[in-house]
């Protein structure tokens, strides 16, 4: 019957009174009985152990009392503390109700603060946190080839199958490549995401089909029949969602045979609906042209430098051997996840620091005017202290109001988080963040309750300590209004100090950004946006099959399109400026030594264009001409270049006449054109980016690509209302064709939107920041003056000049803005340091932006300071002195 | 003591309780009380009383203090609390009814 006894929690302290009760009360029942016994007539001895067998085991009996009893005590002890956490509670609610004004204020700014946190935290939750939704993601990898530009390329098709044969960091390595495609066949004519993957591209997925099968080893091959495997979503909206898909024959780039659908939420790359075997668009075994995207496996426990290391091992005996025409000098690998991810990364993280400031703010302004209330509310704490309320019971009382107010912040932040997150997402470029990217899940809900937590503690703890200090006997004496005493007045100089400081921070590091968005727009595109629209003309391979067709018909649009009302200029091209560097090759220019020694310089970049396309997109011939008619298929062979690539090539001559070809472009060495103008250089990337060199050939000499060209049209006057027109006579021609358009302003516009967000979010945060610190000055100061109004009051009636009364009071809060000032300058070097990659044309310690947001925080400081501090001019020193 | 019974499970708690209802009282005067009261009948080891002093406590049906008794002594004085007053009561009458009805049995006449 013996129980191992329990090890005790309650401290010694009171675990001594527990064993002594027991043991004298034991005694004193054995020394009763002993007297009684004794009275009746026993011996002193006898009557003693009779009085012990008669009480039997005392030992285990007062063992047994004693754990009864501290068993008591510790329930007894946790029902008080719930009592009392009750009571905090209730009267925490009734000191908030009281005080409505403040508690809405107070609930508000915590509430804007968790709120957008837990709105961008959700963002980057969705885009940055979350694991992609494949098997070990942590294993997949990007592979680059790095090469001698000093810059990361897609792969080579031959350098693919060489290092997916040779190393041995991988389970897998596959290819791929995306396209946008026309699909016939389905109910309507639409526009596809497709895919091209080589053979171990499910494997290193690890996805298998949910009906029908994989195409099988045989289909990977140039002349297998085509075909494809879909996405969920395709099979339910396009086909139908039945099981009859397999006897249906769809048109994209091929005629093609559905054989598998892959399981619901799988759509890597780029939420793709078809997935071709890559082999089906045609070899290409030049060892510089870059057509491979690669993902790979890494083995389990490699990291990415060991694929890295490997990489670079096989590429030198591949360089000797290949040298000239090859072009990397080694491998990259990278977490899949930050090609997904992608140039959201920095954004994002700057958002969520900016937003942490943000907070820090909020809990600073709270702070202090949870102080000022707590110098108002002295007299009442003094009398709860006098009564017998310990310090830890005041400290505990006065944070369960600041817990209460960050719980009721909280709660109204989620819902503005909700909104807030739908704001980001509108705001957000389109596809930046992906709507169902951002979910609110356990861990965004997780992360706000820290920031509640978080919050009472930064806010509430350092006041409820301040108020909990007072001397009852001074309080009660003096009476509230004299309490601030010099020590609280330095906390509030304090918070007012760091309220101005992360307003100085944040202010600067928005004002890089608008610096550089101002100086982005401000850039000269070497193209005129203004007028005109753009549509892409894909046109279905199946009914194009024959390239000589799509010329033809490029051909008549654009005679149609040259007497049509409203169009100034029309023209097609395969890459508009802005959308992107590739693709792109070597060339070799005559005269010049074929193939340089040496580090290899000959890429540039690779165009095609209609003889109108310079006049439609405004892009300036600087010398020679543009193209004309007789540019035909026929003609001898020209080309036009950027002022770049005449400047590299033929520096100081004169380029027009000069000849170059091309390697590796489209299969094998073509011959040499001729140089019959020279444009302005044009961002073909992002408008930050290099201006790369490139070139233009006319589409009818250089018909591989011409199935899927641009439309450019510049308009005499506002380009989106020619679009149903142009619609109209493209549907004249061939009605099959599915069209979009855009105007260039819409394109160049949305080529910055991921800056213009981060800009316009981060500015928010700035000015609410700046907000928060003029209503702090001006709460401490309005606060201050009604303080001292009986020592100012003294003053004037003293002699004092009401004016500079007014001087001395404003003076002293404009030192603490100073020290805040200085002390936000040197944290906003520090941290803008930080956002170098987001910047343009701006330095992170631009003094022009410290010196706009030190300005500004003075003048907001100023007029915060002078509104109350003219209060203190007006002081009747007769009713100040009285009032006492 | 031959004579001596035994006490049935959870009879001495409902003594103690009786006991306690005249008045706040200390452990050693409830033990007498009981040996008294039954004219010494029941065969009971004073320590078993502490045990249920401190567990009913516990319960919250009696509460303990310190104070001087009759003597002059410091001791440990025990009082109903209205829990404990409910629960006298209750016990009391489920006695009542029990000792009746075995007492009827008993008394029942020889089947016809």
């Amino acid at each position: 019957m013996r129980r191992r006894q329990p090890s005790d929690p309650l401290p010694l302290s009171n675990q001594k009174p527990v064993d002594e009760d027991v043991r004298l009360e034991l005694a004193q029942h054995i020394e009763f009985r002993t007297e009684e016994l004794v009275a009746e007539g026993w011996t002193a001895e006898d009557a003693r152990a009779e009085a012990l067998r008669a009480f039997g085991d005392v030992l285990s009996v007062s063992k047994e009392c004693r754990q009864i009893t501290v068993r008591a005590r510790r329930s007894l002890r946790r029902d008080e503390w719930f009592g009392a956490l009750l009571h905090d509670v209730r009267f925490a609610v009734r000191i908030l109700r009281r005080a409505p004004a403040f508690t809405l204020g107070a609930v508000m700014t915590l509430a804007l603060g968790i709120g957008a946190n837990t709105a961008i935290f959700s963002v980057v939750n969705g885009v940055l946190l979350r694991p992609l939704p494949y098997d070990h993601p942590e294993q997949l990898v990007s592979v680059f080839e790095a090469t001698e530009r000093g810059g990361l390329s897609d792969l080579t098709e031959p350098n693919f199958h060489d290092w997916r044969a040779q190393a041995h960091s991988f389970d897998g390595m596959a290819a791929y490549g995306t396209d946008i495609g026309t699909l016939l066949g389905a109910d309507i004519p639409s526009r596809v995401r497709t895919a091209a993957v080589s053979e171990d591209f499910f494997d290193v997925m690890r996805v298998r089909p949910v009906l029908g099968r994989l195409p099988a080893h045989d289909e990977f091959r140039v002349d297998a029949p085509p075909v494809a495997v879909v996405s969920y979503r395709f099979w339910q909206d396009r086909l139908g969602g039945t099981q009859e898909i397999f006897s249906r024959r769809l048109r994209s780039n091929f005629d093609f045979q559905v054989v598998g659908v892959l399981p619901q939420g799988f759509g890597f790359p780029d939420e793709s609906d078809l997935w071709f075997p890559i082999e089906l668009y045609g070899r290409n075994e030049s060892r510089t042209a870059h057509n491979y995207a690669v993902v790979a496996r890494l083995k389990a426990g490699l990291t990415p430098l060991d694929g890295d290391r490997e990489l670079d091992a096989l590429t030198v005996p591949m360089r000797e051997q290949y040298l000239p025409r090859f072009d990397a000098v080694g491998g990259t690998v990278a977490p899949l996840r930050d090609l997904e991810a992608g140039p959201l990364k920095e954004p994002l993280y700057l958002l969520l620091g900016a937003s942490g400031l943000l907070l820090l703010a909020a809990c600073t302004n709270l702070a202090s005017s949870m102080l000022v209330r707590g110098a108002a509310r002295a007299h009442e704490l003094a009398v709860r202290a006098a009564i017998g309320a310990g310090r830890g019971r005041l400290v505990r009382q006065v944070f369960t109001e600041s817990l209460l107010i960050s719980t009721l912040g909280c709660v109204v932040g989620l819902g503005i988080a909700v909104l807030l997150r739908r704001g980001l997402l509108l705001l957000a470029p389109a596809g930046m963040v992906p709507l169902e990217g951002a979910p609110f899940d356990l861990r965004v809900l997780g992360f706000s309750l820290l920031l509640t937590l978080l919050t009472a503690v930064l806010f509430g703890l350092l006041p409820a300590m301040r108020m909990s200090s007072v001397r009852p006997s001074q309080a009660m004496r003096e009476g509230a209004r004299h309490s601030g005493t010099r020590q609280s007045r330095r906390l509030w100089s304090t918070l007012v100090a760091v309220e101005v400081a992360l307003a100085v921070i944040l202010l600067s590091g928005s004002g890089l950004l608008l610096r550089s968005f101002s100086a982005i727009t401000r850039i000269d595109p070497g193209f005129r946006a203004e007028g005109v629209i753009t549509a892409l003309l894909d046109l279905p391979d199946a009914s194009y099959a024959d390239v000589h067709q799509a010329v033809a018909f490029h051909d008549r649009l654009l005679a149609v399109l040259a007497d049509a009302p409203g169009v100034v200029a029309a023209g097609v091209t395969n890459r508009l400026p802005l959308e992107g560097n590739s693709p792109g090759g070597a060339i070799q220019v005559e005269g010049k030594p074929t193939l340089p020694a040496g580090p290899f310089t000959g890429y540039a970049i690779y165009r095609t264009a209609s003889t109108r396309y310079f006049d439609a997109m405004g892009i300036p011939v600087l010398a020679g001409r543009p193209f004309n008619d007789r540019d035909r298929a026929n003609a001898p062979r020209v080309v036009i270049v950027t002022q770049g690539l005449a400047e590299r090539e033929w520096s100081g001559e004169d380029p027009i006449g000069r000849q170059f070809r091309v390697y590796g472009m489209d299969g094998g060495e073509e011959p040499y054109a001729t140089v019959i103008g020279v444009v302005a250089d044009i961002p073909h990337g992002p408008i930050t980016g290099a201006r790369r060199e490139a070139y233009w050939y006319p589409y009818s000499q250089n018909p591989a690509r011409t199935r899927s060209m641009k439309l450019v049209v510049r308009t005499a006057g506002n380009p989106a209302a020619l679009a149903p027109m142009l619609a109209q006579l493209v549907h004249d021609i061939d009605p099959q064709i599915p069209l979009e358009f855009r105007t260039m302003d819409d394109r160049l516009a949305s080529s910055i939107s991921d800056r213009r967000f981060t800009m316009v979010v981060l500015a928010s945060f700035a000015l609410v920041a700046l907000l928060l610190a003029g209503l702090g000055i001006y709460g401490v100061v309005s606060y201050t003056v009604a303080q001292r109004s009986r020592e100012i009051g003294i003053r004037i009636a003293l002699g004092a000049e009401p004016s500079r009364v007014q001087r001395l009071v404003q003076g002293g809060a404009m030192v603490v803005i100073g020290i805040g000032i200085v002390v936000g300058g040197v944290g906003a070097v520090a941290g803008t340091r930080l956002m170098r990659a987001l910047l343009y044309g701006v330095e992170p310690d631009d003094p022009m932006t410290f010196g706009l947001a030190v300005g500004l925080l003075l003048l907001v400081g100023f007029l915060a300071s002078w509104l109350p501090a003219r209060r203190s001019a007006a002081i009747d020193p007769v009713r100040a002195i009285q009032s006492e | 003591m031959p004579n001596e019974l035994d006490l049935f499970q959870g009879t001495l708690d409902i003594l103690v309780l009786r006991a306690l209802s005249h008045g706040p009282m200390h452990g050693y005067a409830v033990a007498r009380w009981i040996r008294e009261g039954s004219d010494g009948t029941f065969r009971i080891l004073d320590g078993a009383l502490y045990t249920s002093l401190h567990r009913m406590d516990e319960k919250g049906w009696i509460d303990a203090e310190w104070g001087t008794s009759e003597r002059g002594k410091r001791a440990r004085f025990y009082e109903l609390t209205p829990a404990g007053r409910a629960e006298l009561q209750q016990r009391a009458s489920r006695w009542d009814r029990y000792v009746s009805a075995v007492a009827l049995v008993m008394a029942a006449p020889a089947r016809a």
